[in-house]
């Protein structure tokens, strides 16, 4: 636990000096929802894009996602820092924990921004009939499979090199079921009507199966993944 | 109370290979505690990967290797407590404070009295005056001081250096030999070095890999000079560049 903190708190102190995460990420997932937002200024009248707006979000988001998933073990190749970390009598899967709940903190910060930004651009039109709860209830939980398996994958990726693009070929796959349950419970936040609750829970259900199943995995394959 | 073993290093036919090529065949020697041992080679002879396997930073493909009794596969948690490294790399956070850096690592090895230890260790190594400046902001010379300092911070038994020396200045490779000799008669040292007149200068025990292979290991007192150069520039020519 005290070595839990240690590197969490590292991270936090890391973030709050450089801002360079949270800044990237937060300004690359507005600037993406404004050109999706141009892409759909001519599509009509008769087009709502309410019913798309979820997808988006979640493109938005895990474009983002993997933005600020790179960086985060960037640092720790800085200068052999990730060695001196793992010079230190730490199980490797409580490097795992801290460096993911950091990646998910940074991930929420950037939710906060986006919702309110989302919100503006994509359910203004008409009334809005949906339960505006299920969309950040459906991004934390889509955020902690994202945080889980996107730190377990950086760290896989750090030493290669092309690490984006190893990356995005990586996580994009396996992020696909997870993807799938997102946008069906985030739309059902957005767009309500007839069977939207059981829509969001079973959402909701394949989200937290995921995050389970995956997390205990990473958990279980950190210390052979560091060691590789 | 970490128990005190004669033997700092026993190393057994240790072999680790990256796909087909060995870089290291067979390696065993011993090392006493309290030496100073030397570990000289050409380019790929494979002296970092020894030091990797030896802090449990790679695991070996097959043989043994122990440190301060502890075997580097089944007691790798344990073992990180005994020893430390300073690389050429420093090892250090640059967005991080010389202070916080060091209480960093002081929590992550469990150091009791941290506040302290990091304190007087920032006075040993002369930088308590820059103990709140970011690392970024630091001299090459500076960082290699600050890494000394986050070695020992949890007191280990077995100190590995790996090309210590790479990229400082005159000035700072003394004031580097002071801050080893201050502690050389409490720990075991492991040097990987290129530079054999220092090597040799500082080390009770010297080895010469070529091609992941023993080809010299002796006491030092036990070698000529220039014997041991002459082997090694004809190693120069095993090794693989």
């Amino acid at each position: 636990m005290r070595q839990f903190k240690a590197i969490l708190r590292k991270d936090i102190v890391m973030e709050l000096r450089t801002k360079e995460m949270v800044t990237s990420m937060g300004i690359y997932a507005m600037l993406t929802l404004v050109i999706y937002q141009v892409a759909l200024s001519q599509s009509g009248a008769a087009f709502d894009p309410r019913r798309i707006a979820a997808g988006l979000l979640w493109l938005a988001f895990v474009f983002t996602s993997m933005l600020g998933l790179n960086r985060s073990f960037v640092h720790e190749k800085d200068q052999g820092c990730l060695e001196a970390l793992l010079l230190s009598p730490v199980d490797r899967p409580v490097i795992f924990l801290a460096k993911a709940i950091g990646n998910l903190l940074f991930l929420v910060i950037v939710e906060i921004i986006m919702i309110p930004f989302f919100s503006f651009l994509f359910l203004q039109q008409g009334s809005y009939q949906g339960e505006f709860w299920m969309i950040p209830l459906s991004l934390l939980g889509g955020s902690i499979g994202i945080a889980g398996v996107g730190t377990m994958l950086a760290t896989m990726s750090v030493n290669t090199k092309g690490k984006d693009f190893v990356l995005a070929v990586l996580f994009i796959p396996l992020m696909y079921p997870l993807l799938l349950a997102c946008v069906s419970a985030t739309t059902a936040g957005v767009l309500g009507g007839d069977g939207h609750i059981q829509q969001f829970w079973t959402g909701m259900a394949a989200i937290g199966a995921y995050d389970a199943i995956m997390i205990a995995a990473a958990w279980a394959l950190y210390e052979f993944i560091l060691g590789a | 109370m970490p128990e005190v073993c004669d033997t700092a290093l026993e190393v057994r036919d240790l072999t680790r290979t990256f796909g087909v090529r060995r870089a290291l065949d067979r390696v065993s020697f011993d090392l006493p505690r309290g030496a100073f041992l030397s570990i000289f080679g050409p380019n790929g002879a494979g002296k970092t990967t020894m030091v990797k396997v030896l802090t449990t930073l790679t695991s070996p493909s097959s043989g043994s290797a122990k440190v301060c009794g502890l075997d580097v596969v089944q007691d790798a948690v344990e073992l990180r407590e005994r020893i430390g490294l300073i690389s050429h790399n420093p090892l250090l956070y640059p967005d991080l404070s010389a202070e916080e850096n060091l209480l960093f690592f002081a929590e992550m090895y469990g150091v009791d009295d941290s506040t302290d230890r990091v304190r007087e260790l920032l006075v040993s190594v002369e930088l308590d005056h820059r103990r709140l400046d970011l690392v970024r902001t630091f001299s090459r010379g500076m960082l290699q001081r600050l890494s000394i300092a986050r070695a020992l911070l949890h007191r280990p038994d077995v100190l590995f250096l790996d090309e210590p020396y790479s990229g400082l200045d005159p000035h700072a490779m003394d004031i580097f030999d002071s801050l080893i000799a201050q502690i050389r008669e409490d720990h075991t040292f492991v040097m990987i070095s290129h530079d054999l007149d220092k090597g040799l200068e500082l080390c009770s025990h010297a080895l010469i890999l070529a091609r992941g292979r023993v080809v010299l290991a002796a006491e030092r007192a036990a070698v000529d000079s220039e014997q041991f150069k002459h082997t090694y520039r004809a190693t120069v020519g095993l090794g693989v560049a």
